[in-house]
């Protein structure tokens, strides 16, 4: 019996042991683990709210700043008397006292009153803290101050009540912008009583920092101003432009039409501010596609620009199926670099069956079409790809002048870009850095992320050349800007609705590079069904895009060139003529001008001391010269 | 002396630990402080007094002493007799002075068995004729603790039991038997009451239903973890503030650890541990078999109730409702204890 007792003993030393050990382990190893776990138990903060990071451009003008404004806030378990604190607060607010009875007397621990209770004027927060109302407190909150209205609305997007992220920029660096929230934390027990004995602690808000984007609001008001042009005169189901750096995948400037107020954007259509028109929608390209094509025939060296010929009928017949082009009769015999100029569909058809099926699919992979760009936006569309599988000769045809395929616009002018910088996708980004709020320093910066190249520095150049080619001689000559190398390519492409194409509705677009020698930027615009005109990209969008092109490339410091390839004449297309250097001619000698222009004299001089404009300027055949004589 | 630094440390966080509970329900931070006081004198006075009553007489009584605590308990489980306090019919008596007749049903279990198997010291090896008559009464009784349903305390009168058959000689071979079929009992326990199930599954992951049933595990952590080292100092509890269910009761420890620390924490499991070291001591010393089976017994009783108490508070078990003994709130829990330390001391008086 004594044995027995003996082994008891020992087995109550070891059980007690490992109660010792136990309680260590929870006291003295996760004891603070659990501290912090208890205190939030413990706690009731008031949230000190941080100021949302500023959106500015690339060049520092804000876009997005905020206002201040009060808010009330209720701890139900202070309140003392919630009928009488009701029914005072009711009268300033001017809210309903059942409403706020209600936010008094639920179970939580601290009610943020809805739209009455916030926005509050200096005058209403002040008489609510003369209430002294035990268990009411104003906090002081701010939210948004939307400075462009609808520009640039779809990438800045908007905040919901409680200033998160909902949509665009506001929503991807959602918690970047926010900041951390701080505190004034009091211990309560579970009650909801002030517990005491302990202190109260205060924590600071951190601010959000501050967003520095690509965009450059300048290169934006101008898209904007032409976006808004086109829907007055042709009243589109939609519009979209995007603007980049071809050289980094900077966005300089992007637009989707029908737009909204992010400040109010309750009062539109959902869809409305969720598509973001340029990198959501997916669509047929149409010719703009037949870059890529010319890229890689080029890249591939199938194709010799000006060597060689090719004979368009005005059809070709691939498979048994008669594949036309878009002009009637066809552009008979041509070089290669008029097939581009001319975008002669049987043309870029040659182009794709000397590629091949795979090669022609790999690059149209490698150029990012497919996949989504990675842009930091939301909603990115990836757009739809024949695969090698599912497709014949008569798909392979179609693709090689962009029919059959859906990309997205953003694909296309990273996609263009990287045809014409000398070869090499970059990433398309909007955020270029952050920056503190309080110094101003750069805490991250958001550097170009090339993906891979595509084709080689020639091809690239050659590129380049085909697309200034079709801007001065082809499809592209509205978009021609007098002393601007611009390079550009139309496109027209059907909208298929239930596997069909609809008749009469198009998405015409234009993707144009400036300047062809040295590419700064690379702007595409898209109209949807333009009404009361041709459907044609040519006609529609490139005069659009050449005048956006006009005040955008001084805004990026180009300057005026002379060695631009000569625009060709159509019967309908002014005549441009150099104007003459007439400083130090006499009056005599300025009659004897045998020139195409109207000069008018002014001054009673003898020679001429200044002219306007000045020589070498290009003006229309008998548009007026003004002369000061002296 | 052990006792005394127990029961006074238990008074000591009673005042303390009911504070906040007794100033709400009573309006008098004192409530629980004053009833303990006055059960702890009417208990020592008990202990003092049962000290010198020759332990012969606890052999005699022990029979009728089975027969009451039997018809009590059949008695609690008639509606309109016994109360009904957390879910288990468990008190009988009248207003704020009841008892539970579960705790007179331990002691005096203890007392027939250490008479029992005094007796039958020489067939205690053998099945039927030894141990089937313990087995059987132990079964009684736990069935009828069960309806209350107080897994608890049947639990500690069953385990105190099994002790008091290993130290009288039971074979290991019985053990290893009696283990198994516990163990389908328990499952068959379980299955029929499917709050049992819950509280096991809380005490592995408190966190997987922090307000259902991990709460309580849960919130008597949050009270020992931030005990640290020292403890927040006498009185400075947040987990009482109404957090911690029953903090005065079978969440006392965690207040006490909560507020002296690892230390005080320390200090308690240690003073236990003497104590069941003094018992054994006494049992070992004692040359009458029935007086070594009472104390062991005793001991054993206590020494359970408190494992299974602090583990729970320090979550190392299930939550099963079991008090603190000395420590926790409670005038029948602690005048029996105290009394049943009495019998010890009269014991070990014997030959000291």
């Amino acid at each position: 019996m004594r044995n027995r007792m003996f082994w008891l003993l020992a087995v109550s030393l070891i059980a007690f042991t490992a109660l010792i050990v136990r309680t260590a382990y929870i006291q003295l190893s996760i004891g603070s683990e659990l501290t912090e776990k208890a205190e939030e138990l413990w706690g009731r903060s008031i949230p000190a709210q941080p100021e949302r990071g500023f959106i500015k451009d690339r060049n520092g003008t804000v876009l997005v700043g905020n206002k201040h404004t009060s808010s009330v806030y209720v701890i139900p378990a202070q309140i003392e008397d919630a009928q009488t604190a009701a029914r005072k607060l009711a009268t300033i607010l001017n809210e309903k006292e059942s409403v706020l009875l209600e936010r008094m007397t639920k179970r939580s621990s601290i009610e943020r009153l809805q739209s009455r209770g916030r926005n509050l004027s200096v005058e209403t927060a002040r008489q609510v803290t003369k209430l002294q109302l035990k268990g009411v407190w104003v906090g002081e909150d701010s939210i948004r101050d939307y400075v462009l209205n609808e520009r640039l609305a779809h990438v800045i997007g908007f905040t919901g009540v409680d200033n998160q992220g909902l949509a665009g920029i506001e929503a991807y660096y959602d918690k970047k912008l926010a900041g951390t929230a701080g505190s004034v934390q009091m211990y309560t027990d579970a009650k909801g009583e002030k517990m005491p004995g302990m202190a109260d602690s205060y924590i600071p808000p951190e601010n959000g920092m501050d967003l520095q984007l690509t965009i450059d609001a300048k290169i934006q008001a101008v898209v904007e101003r032409e976006l808004d042009n086109a829907e007055k005169m042709y009243k589109p189901e939609g519009a979209m432009a995007i603007a980049m750096d071809p050289n980094s995948g900077e966005i300089l400037a992007m637009s989707s039409r029908p737009s909204y107020n992010p400040s109010s954007f309750g009062d539109y259509d959902p869809d409305v501010y969720n598509r973001n028109l340029p990198v959501w929608s997916t669509f047929e390209p149409g010719s703009t596609f037949k870059i890529i094509t010319l890229a890689a025939a080029l890249e591939e060296k199938k194709v010799d620009l000006d060597q060689e010929h090719f004979h368009d009928p005005g059809y070709v017949v691939v498979n048994g199926t008669r594949l036309r082009c878009w002009k009637r009769g066809g552009h008979g015999h041509q070089t290669f670099l008029e097939v581009v100029e001319n975008s002669c569909n049987p043309g870029f058809v040659e182009m794709g069956s000397r590629l091949g099926e795979k090669t022609l699919f790999q690059y149209i992979r490698k150029f990012g079409f497919g996949q989504k760009t990675g842009i930091d936006l939301y909603g990115e569309g990836t757009g739809i790809l024949f695969t090698e599988q599912s497709a014949g000769p008569v798909e392979d045809a179609t693709t090689a002048f962009g029919q059959g395929v859906a990309v997205t616009p953003i694909q296309q002018v990273t996609a263009v870009s990287a045809a014409v910088n000398g070869g090499i996708l970059y990433r398309p980004y909007v955020a270029m850095n952050w920056t503190d709020p309080k110094t101003g320093k750069v805490m991250i910066e958001n550097e170009p992320k090339k993906v891979r190249r595509v084709v080689s520095e020639e091809t690239s150049s050659e590129v380049r050349r085909a697309l200034e080619s079709v801007v001065a001689k082809g499809t592209g000559r509205n978009a021609f800007v007098e002393g601007y190398r611009i390079g550009g390519k139309t496109g027209t492409a059907q909208k298929a609705k239930d596997g069909r194409y609809l008749e009469n509705n198009h998405i015409v677009s234009f993707i144009a590079v400036a300047p062809s020698n040295d590419p700064k930027v690379v702007i595409y615009t898209a109209i949807d069904n333009p009404k009361g005109t041709v459907q044609f990209g040519g006609t529609v969008v490139a005069p659009i895009v050449g005048k956006m092109m006009a005040d955008v490339l001084p805004l990026l410091g180009v300057k005026p060139q002379k060695n631009q390839i000569e625009k060709e004449k159509t019967w309908n297309d002014p005549d441009m003529i150099e104007v003459p250097n007439l400083v130090g001619l006499t009056k005599q000698e300025l009659k004897e001008q045998l020139i195409n222009v109207d000069i008018e004299i002014e001054g009673s001089g003898e020679t001429v001391a200044s002219q306007s404009p000045s020589a070498g300027v290009k003006v229309e055949r008998g548009s007026k010269v003004r002369v000061l004589l002296k | 002396m052990l006792v005394l630094l127990l029961t006074g440390s238990g008074l000591f966080m009673v005042a303390s630990a009911g504070e906040v509970w007794g100033q709400f329900n009573y309006e008098n931070p004192f409530y629980f402080f004053q009833r303990q006081a006055f059960f702890a004198a009417i208990g020592l006075i008990t202990m003092a007094g049962v000290s010198y009553v020759d332990y012969r007489v606890w052999k005699k009584i022990a029979r009728p002493l089975l027969l009451l605590a039997f018809f009590l308990l059949i008695t609690v489980l008639i509606p309109g007799i016994g109360m009904v306090r957390n879910g288990s019919q468990s008190w009988i008596g009248v207003g704020s002075l009841s008892f539970q007749p579960s705790e007179l049903m331990k002691i005096a279990l203890i007392f027939y068995l250490s008479v029992l198997l005094s007796e039958r010291k020489t067939v205690i090896h053998l099945f039927w004729k030894g141990l089937f008559k313990p087995l059987f009464v132990l079964g009684m009784a736990f069935g009828l603790i069960m309806l209350q349903p107080d897994l608890g305390t049947a639990a500690v009168m069953g385990g105190t039991a099994f002790l008091l058959l290993f130290i009288a000689g039971a074979r290991i071979r019985f053990f290893v038997m009696t283990g198994l079929s516990a163990l389908g009992g328990l499952a068959i326990l379980i299955a029929s009451a499917p709050y049992r199930m819950k509280r096991i599954t809380a005490y592995l992951d408190p966190w997987s239903d922090p307000l259902g049933s991990g709460f309580q595990i849960i919130q008597s952590l949050y009270a020992v973890g931030p005990g640290g080292l020292f403890g927040h100092g006498y009185g400075e509890s947040r987990q009482k503030y109404y957090y911690l269910p029953e903090p005065q009761t079978d969440f006392i420890f965690a207040i006490w650890a909560e507020e002296t620390g690892f230390i005080g924490a320390v200090f308690i499991i240690t003073l236990f541990f003497l104590l069941i070291w003094r018992g054994i001591h006494i049992g070992m010393r004692t040359q009458d078999s029935f007086a070594a089976l009472l104390v062991c017994g005793i001991t054993a009783m206590i020494s359970l109730q408190s494992f299974i108490n602090l583990g729970v508070v320090i979550g190392l078990m299930p939550v099963t409702g079991v008090t603190l003994p000395f420590l926790s709130y409670g005038g029948s829990s602690l005048t029996m204890t105290l009394a049943s330390a009495g019998i010890v001391l009269g014991i070990s008086r014997l030959k000291g």
